[in-house]
């Protein structure tokens, strides 16, 4: 319906009484994007998939997803795909009879519907399996049943909430590597709820980090991290002759926090500005003189960032 | 006709979501189990009621009353248990949200559901309706005994599982919906088990006739034991008739209440 964005959401608000779940929050995703949403629980996160999914009224505020308006949900739910954090399935009937009966409710022909069940089942590696009952399948095998089932509709944006809670390793990597398909082969935009940051730092595009039902950063994985007040230890490896030298230049150095020799020859710095005093430091330590083994830059980790953005790290203290 | 050869009726998603139901209760051990249940008690009660001439005290009249109205109470009971289940039953077993989420209108999944929970009494009639007919081959009212279940046990069947299926529709809970489903059959066919004299005064005629449920077993003795003529009881069909369809309507406005609940 629209060649803008395929998730455009702004101001949204999700209020349960007098709690609101959802605060102002605004994203956009473009189309054959994989767009993290992350936070810890309770963050919102489900809320506002909730919402752009016409699950629940949002108290304030707009989205239109793929040109269809909230205020439209025929027109939302026919170009969406959506696999719930919850995700319960009839247990007595078979997957393939599961996908015929959604494609059914999503328009198919009886005939469309068998070939498309059929389809489906190969895509998300349950071909064999599609003649057992459900009450048969592990977790990973219903979380795939479930992505097929939300790619029943061929949609456009697909919401994922929480796709690998509950999974071993290798089922993760199952259905991260299938994500990442959807996303590359058909062009579906991809919405990803997870509290599993390893996840979304290997398959999202942008992110944006809920906490208490408000977006406190948003970017690519990289601006995110960048931006969070942490990561900005540098630690440099010298001549172990060279030592004091080098602790006498960076004790010059402008934009230094603090300065630490845990041992002979090894320097930690804690700098202000991870890239731009990072590189100042390198190049005040070569032009002193100072020969250098090793230097690790100042390296954040989405998780750290998430920590710190969302205060958990303190909360868990606390606890 | 559709390109793949199917019908409309067949396309139309209310169709859709009947025959899913439809297969899921009665290919399953739920719809068979209820109704081998039913079964079992309407045998004994049919045997005791035919043989068992120390313990049967009744009229052979009455024991035919009595047979036809425990057909129609438990065959709505089996009912009603099926729909106050299908959309609250949905909610907490985690698949209402998937189903929320297809193109289909609510009213058409609600619609869908109780037509599917309906043939559950309508399993139980057709069961039943041998166990009347013998029973009732000696006092020779069989045709009326037949007439009797296949009009009143559809009638009050049809309200009930349309409340049934109103409850599970806006309780967030199967417990409560089952629960006060069941409660108000139980208040429904409570005056049916008054003392007859309770129900002769001008206001327990009144709240006897209003009542679908015992107004309807109320129909079963005037026809079966007192051998009424069906014309002079025709204000007994009027309350199950209006109660099928108000309770319908009812269950499809409540459509428009089926929330996935306030989860975060």
């Amino acid at each position: 319906m629209s060649s803008g964005p395929a998730v455009v959401c702004e101001n949204l608000e999700v209020g349960y009484g007098q709690m609101k779940a959802v605060d102002d929050v605004s994203f956009s995703v473009e189309v054959g994007q994989v767009f993290g949403l992350l936070g810890p629980n309770g963050a919102g996160k489900t809320s506002v998939v909730r919402a752009l999914t016409t699950i629940i009224d949002p108290s304030a505020g707009s989205a239109r997803i793929s040109g269809y308006p909230l205020t439209d949900p025929a027109g939302v739910r026919s170009v969406i795909g959506v696999l719930p954090e919850s995700n319960g399935y009839p247990e007595s009937i078979t997957a393939s009879e599961y996908l015929r009966y959604f494609g059914r409710l999503n328009g198919l022909s009886a005939t469309a519907a068998i070939t498309r069940a059929a389809s489906l089942l190969t895509e998300v590696g349950l071909d064999g399996v599609g003649g057992k009952t459900i009450r048969t399948f592990s977790r990973g095998m219903r979380q795939r049943l479930g992505i097929a089932r939300a790619l029943v509709n061929r949609p456009s944006v697909l919401f994922l909430d929480e796709p690998t809670l509950g999974l071993d390793p290798a089922g993760r990597e199952d259905i991260l590597s299938q994500l990442t398909a959807i996303a590359l082969s058909d062009g579906t935009s991809v919405v990803l709820c997870s509290h599993l940051l390893d996840d979304v730092e290997r398959v999202c595009d942008r992110i944006a980090i809920l906490d208490k039902g408000k977006i406190v950063s948003s970017g690519s994985v990289a601006d995110v991290t960048a931006r969070a007040e942490v990561g900005r230890v540098v630690t440099i490896t010298v001549e172990t002759a060279d030592t004091d030298r080098a602790l006498d230049v960076l004790r010059d150095a402008p934009a230094i926090r603090s300065i630490a020799a845990t041992q002979p020859g090894l320097i930690e710095v804690e700098v202000s500005r991870p890239v731009e005093d990072f590189n100042s430091l390198l190049d005040a330590l070569l032009r002193a003189g100072v020969s250098i083994r090793a230097l690790e830059p100042p390296k954040t980790r989405l998780n750290e960032a998430f920590l710190a953005l969302t205060g958990e790290k303190e909360r868990a203290n606390d606890r | 006709m559709t390109a793949d050869g199917t019908s409309g009726l067949a396309s139309r998603p209310w169709a859709i979501v009947a025959a899913h139901e439809l297969r899921s209760l009665w290919l399953s051990a739920k719809g068979l189990t209820v109704l081998f249940g039913y079964t079992v008690l309407l045998s004994a009660m049919t045997y005791l009621a035919a043989t068992n001439s120390e313990l049967n005290l009744l009229d052979a009249r009455e024991s035919i009353a009595i047979i036809v109205q425990v057909a129609i109470g438990l065959g709505t009971l089996a009912a009603l248990v099926v729909s106050a289940d299908a959309i609250s039953g949905e909610r907490e077993r985690d698949s209402l949200e998937a189903l929320l989420l297809t193109p289909v209108p609510r009213r058409d999944l609600v619609i869908g559901k109780m037509l599917a929970a309906s043939t559950m009494w309508l399993a139980s009639i057709i069961v039943a309706l041998p166990y009347a007919y013998s029973i009732a081959q000696g006092p020779a009212v069989g045709a009326d005994a037949v007439l009797v279940l296949i009009t009143v046990g559809p009638l009050v069947g049809a309200a009930l599982t349309a409340l049934g299926m109103a409850f599970s529709a806006v309780s967030l809970s199967n417990r409560v919906s089952l629960a006060a489903s069941i409660g108000i059959l139980l208040v429904l066919a409570a005056p049916s088990q008054l003392p007859a004299i309770a129900s002769r005064g001008a206001l327990g005629s009144i709240l006897v006739t209003i009542n679908p449920v015992s107004a309807g077993l109320k129909l079963a003795n005037t026809i079966l034991i007192d051998q009424k003529t069906w014309a002079s009881q025709w204000t007994l069909i009027v309350s199950p008739v209006v109660a099928a369809i108000l309770l319908t309507v009812v269950a499809v406005l409540a459509s428009r209440r089926v929330r996935l609940g306030g989860s975060r």
